[in-house]
């Protein structure tokens, strides 16, 4: 059976870099760091003040009163790269059957740790529905809501690597023939949840962080959403849209081993990576470009370097390998469809983004990290890794349009 | 309190209590709907109201009939409080 061909045919951002694709695109092309103090919260007794926050979040007027009131902080990243998204892929409005599918860890956690810290800690007066959305399935519903749409509605929960996974099944849905259209990518907020988390676990970097570093000592975390609008390549065709790149497939795999760290050897990184090109049916010598997970973990960058030595052989020290996360940090359930725009980025604009930070390399990272900054390069075809805690491994494979 | 007092502590009450950005007391008529385009209010804004008029007045809106009645307009709402506390 002839598959149905995937492609992306609108793209929209706001991360820490700025709101919007150009903003992106500048940042990831100047190697600029979008890491910088914390203040969407008291930073105060935790390892680090640092984060790639997004500054002046607001609602967008676009949406009614009583639900801008209400939106959360995950809710306002995603309407606002929604609104680019459907922009650029030239859609008023999206069919009625189209499909929603986002990744995202916090939801509206942020909003509802405020609420509880101004009723108990500071025994005020504070809304009770600002709560209402604190659930991680809200983001989806009111997108859904708001863009009239009827189709599949989902949220993917797979920790970090929820973002790809949501670009997955938005692909699969198109696949399958559920819907040819699908809103798809993820958005994740700052909250003193995670970050509390991440510190506990002495999983933050006190400095900004520095993927592949001998210094490394953690993330970065950060905020933000990528949206996507995927569509059945003959529907994007038959409509006259213009495609930015194509979603050749993706694989998933589960470590089985911890609840926080990696599996040691790699497998299980190794096995989403050997799915993904399957799936893709690409070869190892045509990819590009490798986003990596580069988190900047003591385990995450070895191991992962480990895996794509194990998938790659000879050719993984040919390959450019780059972790953006060193300027928008991590963003979490966002932090896979960031990636994937940043794949889209290289494969349109014919650059490779660098790995900024990074100034000692570790001996067990050897692969070439993109140290000097952004880097010409003819892209055709990237991989961009995501594997989440508790074992959670989604690669996904972008290509160029022909 | 004198009715005009009730009027005027029950439109406080939807701004603060709704943290109404942009909304001022004197663009809330006493007839007008509350809970229309005017305002920019919806069925959740709504039901918080309701309970911060049980709260504030010790009365109590029993069911969805009464409260439709009682909270058509500033108005209508301190009729009804002052019906309840009688």
């Amino acid at each position: 059976m002839n598959r149905r061909r995937v492609v992306i045919t609108g793209a929209g951002t706001i991360n820490a870099l700025g709101n919007g694709v150009a903003a992106f695109l500048e940042g990831l092309r100047s190697g600029r760091s979008g890491i910088g103090e914390l203040t969407a919260f008291d930073s105060r007794g935790f390892r680090t003040k640092y984060a790639a926050q997004v500054n002046d979040l607001r609602a967008p007027h676009w949406i009614p009163a009583a639900l801008r009131r209400r939106a959360s902080r995950s809710d306002m990243l995603a309407l606002h790269a929604t609104r680019e998204a459907l922009t650029t892929a030239s859609f008023p409005a999206l069919p009625d059957d189209a499909g929603i599918v986002i990744g995202a860890t916090t939801g509206g956690m942020f909003g509802g740790e405020e609420y509880f810290r101004r009723k108990f800690l500071d025994q005020a007066r504070t809304r009770r529905s600002n709560i209402l959305a604190t659930p991680v399935s809200t983001t989806v519903d009111l997108l859904a809501q708001l863009l009239e749409c009827g189709g599949p509605r989902l949220t993917v929960s797979t920790a970090c690597s929820s973002g790809a996974n949501a670009l997955g099944i938005a692909a699969d849905w198109i696949r399958t023939g559920v819907t040819p259209v699908v809103l798809c990518g993820g958005s994740d907020s700052l909250c003193r949840m995670t970050f509390s988390g991440f510190n506990a676990l002495q999983a933050l970097d006190p400095a900004p962080c520095r993927p592949f570093d001998r210094r490394r000592a953690g993330l970065t975390l950060g905020e933000g959403s990528a949206m996507f609008v995927f569509e059945d390549a003959e529907h994007a065709a038959a409509r006259g849209a213009k495609p930015l790149a194509e979603f050749l497939g993706y694989g998933i795999s589960a470590d089985a081993h911890h609840i926080t760290q990696p599996r040691p050897d790699g497998a299980g990184a190794e096995l989403a990576t050997r799915r993904a090109l399957e799936d893709s049916g690409v070869g190892i010598e045509e990819i590009d470009y490798i986003n990596a997970h580069g988190t900047a973990t003591v385990l995450n960058d070895v191991i992962e370097t480990r895996a794509l030595h194990a998938v790659f052989g000879v050719r993984a020290a040919k390959i450019p390998v780059s972790s953006t996360k060193s300027m928008i940090g991590h963003c979490l359930g966002a932090a896979g469809a960031l990636e994937a725009l940043a794949g889209i980025l290289a494969i349109r604009e014919s650059f490779v983004p660098p790995t900024i930070g990074l100034e000692e390399a570790d001996p067990e990272c050897d692969l070439d990290y993109v140290t000097e900054g952004a880097r010409s390069a003819k892209v055709r075809s990237v991989l961009s890794n995501s594997y989440g805690f508790g074992g959670n491994n989604t690669c996904i494979i972008l290509r160029a349009i022909d | 309190m004198d009715r005009n007092e009730l009027k005027a502590e029950l439109k406080r009450l939807v701004i603060d209590g709704l943290k109404l950005e942009h909304v001022t007391a004197d663009q809330i008529q006493d007839n007008q709907p509350i809970f229309v385009e005017g305002l920019g209010l919806d069925s959740i804004d709504a039901l918080e109201l309701v309970v911060l008029v049980e709260e504030k007045y010790g009365v109590a809106v029993p069911d969805e009939d009464v409260g439709k009645q009682a909270f058509q307009s500033i108005n209508s709402l301190a009729d009804f409080i002052a019906a309840s506390k009688a």
